[in-house]
């Protein structure tokens, strides 16, 4: 056991955060992740569906090696893992400090529910009178002023909405274990000074505030304030700006010099507004504009209150910081609201939809129209509301909207009972994802979800029906009215609430629109070294990006750490081994939890006990009042360490709660914490007792023999499957695996590059094979960014430190010919340049072969000079064989052979990249005529302000239709270009002195290596991830990652960015010596298995393999998951599965249907 | 040379004196997006709808552009500028549209130009305008009999409803001459 010192901050607990978190701490980091929310999951805990996939999937994040380090439950319910402490309700307040040492203060907001107490049993939301629109069901329904943030979240203790609490104190007589404190104290101890010339204001503003409980004092005028802050120490002073005299600026000057602790509010008429905005400049806080009434002013001051005196600040330092902020949403509101938001109640945000479909929603997944109730048949989609937008400031692409509203129309679809019709409005459909082009064609193809061209300005009720009519122009120029039962608004990205306060307290720059700004070439690192971000806090991203994103931002915070000097410390604290119980008999100790008085109430305890006590293997049975709440846990401890079990069996409520608390358990008493076990025998026996009563929380007294109550008989059953299964658990302890500490990058372009460094730089050694001569792959040529950086610099600076560093041994002109094992353990045979070869042993294997552009033979490539492809087009541009002077028209062909059947997917890279190539022509010459021919311009992100750009410098760009392509003919020395423009309604001919052909890239992954490593590729020929959402740079196949072209088209700083969380994700298992196991895993009993290898294609992990030498199926302890599809494959019963052994198994249904001891 | 070299366009008496870069630069971040079409009120009445006539500037039809009669249609809601996305002065393109058409004389647009001239001209002289002399003027500036016979069921019924005086105005020494003056200076130092 080692304690970690290394340690980093992430702020944020979305996907990303939780991702970044992960990664840290299964390298072996203390990782503390803070969010603002009371909850975990971010965004995503109020989604339940992704796509492609439509479901979700959360869970496959959580570790696959050392697997018992960490919860393994659902993740959207929440996360545990031994290295990761996770604060909620949490803010960072400042840091100081260099990168490696960064002191960050952190500041909890108190919850007056005390955690530790709350058994969650809603007692305190029945009695409480007052209800608040529910913020995770977007505002759609209404919880109570105490409430769970989630529905889902485990442990989920209660909290209380500071600004809707009335503190009438009724929670705190109901709650049975006084976990509720309210701060009546506190407030009474914050002490307000109201100055104002104005009696009925002081008067009304006095009354307001000692309503809400705070100390009040007043003045009428600046001198008798200041007289009054010398006379006692005020936290708060309301300070009027205009007052006869001495005015509230001269006032706030003067307080501020004797008291600089005071916070002050302005209070000013609309004409003062500015001279309330410059008091701000010299120490006032906020301001209010008068007249206010008490909901504006009672959440201000709580506010203020919450920051003084009631949270917590808490120093922690650490090596780094990962920001994980996510993003906001455009509120369609704001502006002219032309689309009725709020306004109607059938017009709703993609965000607020996704609740209304999702079972834990307000509609519980049942689709009506919000404004009657009605059957909802037809739904339209917006796009781009808050995106593409100039008028909005929004001169950028939302990225994900475009498929989440697929997504969404898809998932009505299959919600309603009866056939929906869905039309989605689009201006270009951005589908540059990975499959996203075959899904978006699916949905219109097979699921028949409408796709319609223009954009919708505005949404208009229809009063009597209570439709909503949208009106919209076709492509060939129709305009047409149509009527929707709902109306469903794709609201884009917008900063971060606080993203520019965060930014401003820690020196951050933020790009135009207020995103994180990052480095060039890097979507991670920022201006300020050793604090990276991760996931949308630089701009809305999808999961699969955004968990790549939140990897390689975790890789970067490790290497600042491990550069200054810090790292893992591998000090070993004070804790008990597991004792060895190989060859004692089980002696179980039994500890029943009464929940109060709640089971004594109905069921008779020394029945249970005695009933229990037949069983010889049951040492011990104890009733506890509350083993939930700290002091019974304590209890707990102290039993243990005084009986000293070998076995321990909890009967209580909640059985994932007690993960974190059994390990920690297990250290202090030397138990292996696979020896406890948790039933639960509350939930759903209180259910059962009281099948017809809403109320479940009455006692009922149980008529006649209750010891022969069939209720109890069940509870009894339920605790005899615990001991069932402890009786038959496996005492031996979990099986390690050594390591073979050092890596292999196969391709030498700037994605090998990049994970090869970032291994190297944390000490271990690499193997770097590149096929060709020198390093360096697509950057050889690519000279030129959209952004305008040079590649050269970063070749340069990359290829030399590869070069030097003592750790990376480069292998050019060499290629993977064998290779076998696995995670841990492979040993790969590479031929050197003169066909000696020379076999590596490594553990962990990254595959970055690269990509090349597509090589075409349409738009008639190859019989004319002028007709080139994109990448020779930079070429010539570099060596100069393209004077941009000497052009009259350019013809850029956007998809050559791409997005339609065999190579349906998207190349993300080559619009940007013929806007790239378009500005930098227009810039040599503005005369030039450049017509760029695309089927959806894929200007996504901060990249579509570059779209704006070109067509601002008069790049002509016509949109052709895939079934009436552009063709190309050559005469002599001319082109000629004909395309159908649509809106025009016109076929132009158009002569052109050059054409190029965007034909997108294609991936160079041989097929042989990638078996060789056990790893597939996908339909188009890269890369198949695991999962492309939630593990996207690994292979299904432990132990073998890739990244760059190979993996999926991607820009350079996108291709760096998954250079860097592949190899991240190779450190995770480099970082240890051996590898500990799952106690799940699976075995063979080699004597009856026959060999059919029938369970081999049954592993998705590709754990197993046949040893011929030894004829017997060899299971692979580290990359087997514990799925138990080989147990259910194996004709024999020779496949087992440790943890779910048949006896066990059988012995735990026996007790569960009543035929076990009793 | 410029924008759209290369492109075939049919080149015609209208193309070589009508100048519509001015036009083109105003209008040349539009992503024909459609808000414009879907948003005009008089768009029934166009035989191009505003994207396509956008469209066809930035492609520089010059020819098919002053064959339409969409600019005249414009009524100058400002619908389209308001609803933009790109925020373009949509509405002032299309004046300009209507400028050249004036100022060029093109015979296509003698009715529609007249009876701006007519309007504008009662206005300046009155204040205001004077239904009965801008159409007596309007009717005897086209130089055909038989176009007021055409208005002449609506002149009655709109008479019947009191909507057209027939009497001579109040008399006024022209009120807004001077506005009128400054923006004929304005005009001429452009």
């Amino acid at each position: 056991m080692t304690q970690k010192i290394g340690k980093v901050l992430v702020v944020g607990a979305g996907i990303s955060g939780i991702r970044a978190a992960l990664d840290l701490a299964e390298y072996g980091y203390g990782v503390t992740l803070i969010d603002r929310s009371p909850h975990i999951g971010g965004i995503l805990s109020q989604l339940d569906y992704q796509f492609p996939t439509d479901r979700c999937g959360m869970c496959k994040m959580l570790p696959l090696v050392n697997r018992d380090a960490s919860s393994q439950y659902c993740l959207r319910k929440g996360l545990f893992h031994e290295n990761i402490e996770i604060l909620l309700s949490t803010d960072l307040i400042s840091v100081e400090g260099e990168p490696g040492h960064i002191q960050a203060t952190l500041k909890q907001h108190p919850n007056w529910i005390d955690s530790e107490r709350c058994i969650g049993c809603g007692d305190c939301v029945d009695i409480c009178p007052v209800e608040v629109p529910d913020a995770f069901n977007e505002s759609l329904s209404k919880h109570k002023a105490v409430y769970l943030p989630v529905p889902h979240a485990i442990p989920n203790p209660y909290v209380i909405d500071f600004a809707a609490c009335t503190r009438c104190g009724a929670c705190v007589a109901a709650c049975p274990t006084g976990a509720i404190l309210l701060p009546e104290e506190e407030r009474k101890s914050f002490h307000i000074l109201v100055v104002d010339d104005e009696l009925i204001l002081r008067d009304s503003l006095k009354e307001w505030l000692e309503e809400e409980g705070f100390s009040v004092a007043m003045a009428a005028s600046g001198p008798e304030a200041l007289d009054r802050l010398t006379e006692h120490p005020y936290h708060l002073m309301l300070l009027d700006i205009k007052m006869p005299g001495m005015d509230g600026v001269e006032v706030l000057q003067k307080a501020k010099e004797t008291a600089p602790e005071l916070k002050v509010i302005m209070m000013t008429a609309y004409a003062t507004v500015e001279t309330a905005v410059e008091a701000m400049k010299i120490g006032a806080l906020d301001y209010l504009v008068k007249p206010f009434n008490p909901e504006t002013l009672i959440p201000m001051i709580l506010r203020i209150f919450q920051d003084v005196v009631v949270a917590k600040g808490r120093q922690i330092e650490v090596g780094a910081l990962v920001l994980c902020g996510g993003t906001s949403f455009f509120d369609p509101r704001s502006g002219k609201n032309t689309f009725n938001y709020k306004t109607h109640p059938n017009v709703v945000t993609s965000l607020e939809f996704e609740r209304m479909l999702s079972g834990t929603g307000p509609c519980r997944g049942r689709l009506s129209r919000p404004l009657d109730g009605k059957s909802v048949n037809k739904v339209a989609w917006i796009q781009c509301v808050g995106s593409r937008d100039l008028q909005t400031n929004a001169d950028f692409c939302s990225n994900i909207c475009c498929m989440f509203s697929i997504k969404e129309a898809l998932i009505a679809k299959r919600a309603s009972q009866h056939d929906l019709e869905t039309t989605i409005f689009y201006m270009d459909m951005r589908t540059y994802g990975k499959t996203f082009q075959r899904y978006r064609e699916q949905a219109e193809t097979i699921h028949g979800v409408n796709f319609v061209r223009g954009r919708v300005h505005s949404v208009v009720p229809d009063m009597a029906s209570g439709d909503l009519l949208i009106r919209s122009v076709d492509l060939s120029g129709n305009v047409e009215e149509t009527r929707f039962d709902m109306v469903v608004l794709a609201v884009g990205q917008r900063p971060a609430e606080g993203a520019s306060e965060l930014a401003e307290m820690l020196g951050l720059e933020l790009n135009p629109w207020g995103f994180g700004k990052t480095e060039p070439f890097s979507l991670t690192r920022t201006n300020l070294e050793g604090i990276l971000l991760g996931g949308s806090f630089a701009g809305l991203k999808d999961i699969s990006d955004s968990v790549t994103q939140a990897s390689a931002a975790a890789m970067n915070a490790s290497r600042v750490i491990h550069s200054k000097g810090g790292g893992l410390s591998l000090e070993h604290a004070e804790v008990h081994p597991a004792t060895d119980v190989m060859r004692e008999i089980p002696r179980i100790l039994t500890v029943v939890c009464t929940c109060g008085k709640k089971l004594s109430q109905w069921a008779d305890l020394q029945h249970i006990a005695k009933q229990l006590k037949s069983d010889p293997l049951i040492d011990r049975i104890e009733f506890l009042e509350q083993v939930c709440t700290a002091e019974g846990w304590e209890h707990l401890v102290g039993l243990v360490k005084t009986i000293l079990p070998n076995r321990l069996l909890i009967a209580s409520c909640l059985p994932y709660v007690y993960k974190r608390k059994l390990q920690e358990l297990g250290k202090q008493v030397g138990m292996d914490p696979f020896l406890m076990e948790v039933v639960d025998i509350h939930t759903d026996f209180l259910r059962l007792l009281h099948p017809n009563s809403d109320d479940e929380r009455q006692p009922v007294l149980i008529a006649g023999d209750s010891n022969k109550h069939p209720v109890l008989q069940q509870l009894i059953s339920a605790l005899e499957t615990g001991i069932a299964k402890l009786k038959w658990v496996n005492p031996a302890a979990i099986a390690t695996i050594p390591i073979v500490q050092r890596g292999l990058v196969v391709g030498g372009g700037i994605a090998g590059m990049t994970a090869a460094l970032a291994i190297a730089d944390h000490g271990f050694e690499v193997d770097l094979v590149e096929l060709s001569d020198q390093l360096g792959g697509n950057l050889n040529w690519l000279k030129r960014t959209l952004e305008g950086h040079s590649t050269n610099e970063l070749l340069e600076e990359t290829r030399t430190s590869v070069e030097k560093h003592p750790k990376i041994h480069v292998h050019t002109q060499s290629r993977v010919i064998h290779s076998m094992g696995e995670v841990g353990n492979f040993h790969t045979t590479l031929e050197g340049p003169k066909n000696q070869a020379q076999t590596i042993d490594h553990g962990i294997a990254i595959l970055a072969c690269g990509g090349t552009e597509f090589r075409t033979s349409s738009y008639g490539y190859g019989t004319s000079s002028a007709i080139i492809t994109q990448k020779e087009l930079e070429c010539k541009f570099s060596d100069n064989t393209i004077v941009p002077e000497k052009l009259n028209s350019v013809v850029m062909i956007q998809c050559v052979d791409s997005r339609e059947e065999p190579r349906n997917y998207c190349s993300r890279v080559c619009c940007t990249n013929s806007i790239k190539h378009a500005l930098y022509l227009k810039e040599k010459n503005p005369h030039i005529a450049i017509y760029i021919l695309y089927r959806d311009i894929m200007s996504y992100g901060f990249s579509e302000t570059y779209y704006t750009q070109a067509r601002k410098a008069d790049v002509v760009f016509i949109q052709y239709r895939i079934d009436d392509k552009p063709s190309v003919r050559v005469e002599k020395e001319k082109l000629e270009v004909a395309v159908f423009e649509t809106i025009i309604g016109k076929r132009l001919q158009i002569e052109a002195d050059l054409v190029v052909l965007a034909t997108g890239i294609f991936p160079n992954l041989p097929q042989d290596v990638v078996q060789m490593f056990g790893a597939s590729l996908d339909q188009d020929g890269f890369f198949q991830e695991a999962e492309s959402k939630w593990r996207p740079v690994d292979s299904l196949k432990e132990g073998v990652f890739a990244c760059g072209l190979a993996h999926s088209p991607r820009s350079l700083s996108e291709t760096i960015t998954t250079a860097e969380a592949a190899a991240q994700r190779a450190l995770r298992i480099l970082s240890r010596e051996h590898l500990s196991t799952g106690k799940v895993v699976a075995k063979v009993r080699h004597s009856i298995c026959s060999l059919c290898e029938r369970c081999i294609d049954a592993c998705p992990y590709g754990a197993r393999t046949v040893d011929y030498d030894h004829e017997q199926i060899m299971v692979n302890p580290a990359m087997c998951q514990g799925c138990g599809s080989c147990t259910a494959a194996c004709p024999n019963c020779a496949s087992i599965l440790e943890g779910f052994v048949k006896q066990q198994m059988l012995a735990v249904i026996d007790a569960a249907i009543g035929q076990g001891i009793s | 040379m410029g924008n759209t070299a290369g492109l075939q366009k049919e080149i015609g008496a209208i193309s070589t004196f009508a100048d519509l870069a001015p036009i083109r630069k105003m209008i040349r971040s539009c992503i024909q997006c459609g808000t414009c079409t879907a948003s005009c009120p008089n768009e029934f009445a166009m035989d191009f709808t505003p994207r396509r006539l956008w469209r066809m500037v930035l492609m520089d039809q010059t020819e098919d552009i002053f064959e339409s009669k969409t600019f005249v249609l414009c009524s100058s809601c400002y619908f389209c500028t308001l609803r933009c996305p790109r925020g373009l002065p949509l509405t002032e393109a299309m004046s300009a549209l209507k400028q050249i058409a004036t100022r060029k004389k093109l015979p296509k647009f003698k009715e529609s130009v007249n009876f701006y001239s007519c309007f504008i001209e009662s206005v300046r002289r009155h204040g205001r305008v004077n239904e009965a002399e801008f159409m007596t003027r309007y009717f005897a500036r086209l130089k055909n009999p038989l176009i007021p016979l055409r208005f002449a069921p609506l002149g009655v019924r709109l008479m019947m409803k009191g909507k057209i005086s027939m009497l001579p105005p109040i008399k006024q020494a022209r009120p807004l001459e001077s506005i009128f003056r400054s923006v004929e200076a304005l005009e001429e130092r452009k």
